[in-house]
């Protein structure tokens, strides 16, 4: 069975145990991706987004319903094997950053290498050369405290990029970000993006922010829906 | 977590537990204080055994002494003697053998007078106790009937006066019989089942003892066995040759030697429930070290969540919080042998002992709170290894 795209969701089910009544999340979502494409996902809150994008970023299992991301049957790999999925296939940028406080910058971006073995010296050369490429060639020592809104989350992409992965999964990257640095942060996204041809699949609550991926799906109350709400 | 990057780990390891602050000050205090007992407590302990075999290496583990229990109205049937003679040749391997028998009575010098244990004995009681002489010469074969004396050096001196110390050649009233002083002993310590206390006995030849009391009777028998001879086989084949040469006498033969095991044993004893006690302690330190690590993965639950997202696997999350604990019962082990060594070898000297480390006590106590510290820091680490990305980094 050939997969062109890099992801490709089938008849993915979710629901979950609350207050012993079963709450379906997520009802026969389906989704196919190519690679370097870019995506916005948007929905209100409790719509299934983040489970959504959870299950993308196999930090989530589905119920049912068949998942392969760049060729890999999902449901049949163990913890182990997912791990090492995450490690090189995909780089996450949280909303609120989830740097480590007691590691520099440098130690932040590296981070991911180290977890596949890469020399510890080639893993901090390699993310001296991320942090340039976001703009923050003078920053490795500091350590995430000393760091402004912006340039943690500069930091964020620089570790999500550091193992070189096919997918970007992005939840609101600008969300904590103040209008100007969230519209640097975007371009940074998109330009990154585009030149190095990653998928980019960005959670947002912003329709304007959501107009400049090439596309946008809207989760309501669980299904999926391409394009947005008239 | 790959080996390539201890020493990195290692500090990561540091760093965390520093910013646990006090609560892993307070858990490496249990860790030190548990491990530090067992160590002080094994060692005190190894002391102990050496300190009691070192008081009776000197009494002669190679001695055994025969006594005759007294039996209802047996008086009769103990003969005055024994045919010493027929008895060494009955059991091999007897190097010394010497009869004794005592009595306690009043002696005195010019002005002087005490009371002795008066103890018939021969030329061979030197050997079977090895008593040394500070004067003179101690009974010899000819003394047999003689009345010569030798004296214990407490007893000499309570004779003697500060202007005219007990010399060789004086006469010593017992009753109403004199003896002469043929020479003193050495003071030495007491043997352990001798009868005999050598520094306030008064020996004379045994046939002596005719003259001094009516009715004589052999009270014990003093061996010394050859050396390079079992002890416990020769005072077997001594209680014997004692049935049959004695016929219908009860006859009871000691052993140094297993009063010794005896006391070694009931000191090891002692010394393994101290060692156990020194594990509860640690046993509560590793406790403590448990306590920590689950508040740390508790307030580290986000960070793992992101490890796992970065890539990590389950082993690495595991071993990053083994790390930590090993790290901690490491640090706690270190200060706990110093700990636990200076209270050990503050216990000897104010004990009296001679300070020895024991063999076992550092292996043993570093050992064990490595294990304690790998059995405790595992449940903690096996925990946040379990969790689940998505739970990992939920807010809430």
């Amino acid at each position: 069975m050939v997969h062109p795209g890099l992801i490709s969701l089938n008849g993915i089910n979710k629901s979950y145990l609350q207050a012993g009544q079963r709450l379906r999340i997520l009802s026969d979502v389906s989704l196919s991706l190519a690679p370097g494409e870019s995506c916005a996902l948007l929905g209100a809150s409790g719509s299934g987004k983040s489970t959504l994008l959870n299950i993308l970023g196999l930090l989530d299992q589905a119920d049912e319903g068949e998942y392969r991301l760049a060729g890999h049957d999902i449901r049949q790999a163990d913890p182990e094997r997912l791990a090492g999925l995450r490690n090189r296939l995909i780089g996450f940028v949280f909303q609120s950053f989830n740097l480590l406080p007691r590691l520099s910058a440098r130690e932040n971006v590296a981070l991911p290498l180290g977890y596949r073995g890469t020399p510890r010296r080639e893993a901090l050369a390699r993310a001296d050369r991320l942090l340039e490429r976001v703009g923050l060639g003078q920053r490795g020592d500091h350590r995430p405290a000393d760091l402004s809104g912006g340039q943690r989350q500069r930091v964020a992409i620089a570790r999500a990029l550091v193992g070189e992965p096919t997918l970007i999964l992005a939840d609101e990257p600008t969300g904590n970000l103040d209008a100007a640095t969230a519209a640097d942060i975007m371009d940074l996204l998109l330009g990154l993006n585009r030149e190095r041809q990653v998928t980019l699949v960005m959670v947002t609550h912003d329709t304007r922010l959501a107009g400049r991926l090439e596309r946008c799906l809207e989760m309501r109350q669980g299904v999926l829906h391409e394009g947005l709400a008239p | 977590m790959s080996l390539a990057l201890p020493a990195r780990h290692l500090g990561e390891a540091l760093g965390s537990l520093r910013t646990l602050g006090r609560r892993t000050l307070l858990a490496l205090l249990g860790i030190v204080i548990g491990s530090a007992s067992v160590i002080a407590l094994v060692n005190i302990g190894d002391n102990a055994v050496e300190d009691a075999r070192s008081i009776f290496k000197d009494l002669g583990t190679d001695t055994l002494v025969v006594q005759f229990p007294a039996q209802a109205g047996d008086q009769a049937t103990l003969p005055p003697t024994l045919d010493l003679d027929a008895l060494r040749q009955a059991v091999p391997g007897l190097a010394q053998l010497a009869p004794v028998q005592m009595f306690s009575a009043p002696v005195s010098v010019g002005g002087q007078s005490t009371n002795a244990s008066v103890v018939g004995s021969d030329a061979s009681l030197q050997g079977a106790m090895g008593l040394r002489l500070r004067q003179g010469r101690f009974l010899s074969a000819f003394d047999r009937s003689g009345n010569g004396a030798v004296l214990g050096a407490q007893l000499a001196e309570t004779l003697g006066s500060p202007v005219r110390p007990l010399q060789v050649g004086d006469q010593v009233r017992i009753n109403q019989d004199l003896f002469q002083v043929l020479g003193i002993l050495v003071s030495q310590p007491n043997a352990v089942l001798v009868p005999v206390v050598a520094n306030d006995a008064l020996i004379v030849p045994f046939d002596a003892m005719r003259r001094l009391q009516a009715r004589t009777r052999l009270d014990n028998l003093i061996v010394r066995v050859a050396p390079g001879r079992d002890v416990t086989v020769t005072g077997k084949a001594l209680e014997a040759a004692l049935a049959r040469l004695l016929p219908g006498r009860e006859s009871s033969v000691q052993v140094a030697q297993s009063i010794l095991d005896g006391l070694t044993r009931q000191t090891r004893t002692f010394t393994y429930l101290l060692t156990a006690l020194g594990g509860i302690s640690l046993v509560g330190g590793g406790i403590g070290v448990m306590n920590v690590m689950l508040m740390n993965v508790a307030e580290r639950r986000r960070e793992i969540g992101v490890r796992m997202a970065l890539g990590a696997r389950r082993r690495d999350i595991r071993n990053l919080f083994l790390l930590e604990a090993m790290t901690l019962s490491a640090a706690g082990a270190a200060c706990g042998a110093l700990l636990g060594l200076l209270f050990a070898y503050l216990y000897a000297r104010f004990s009296g002992w001679q300070f020895s480390l024991a063999g076992g006590a550092l292996p043993l106590g570093v050992g064990s709170t490595l294990l304690v510290g790998l059995f405790f820091g595992l449940y903690p680490a096996v925990m946040a290894a379990r969790l689940q990305p998505v739970e990992a980094l939920r807010d809430d």
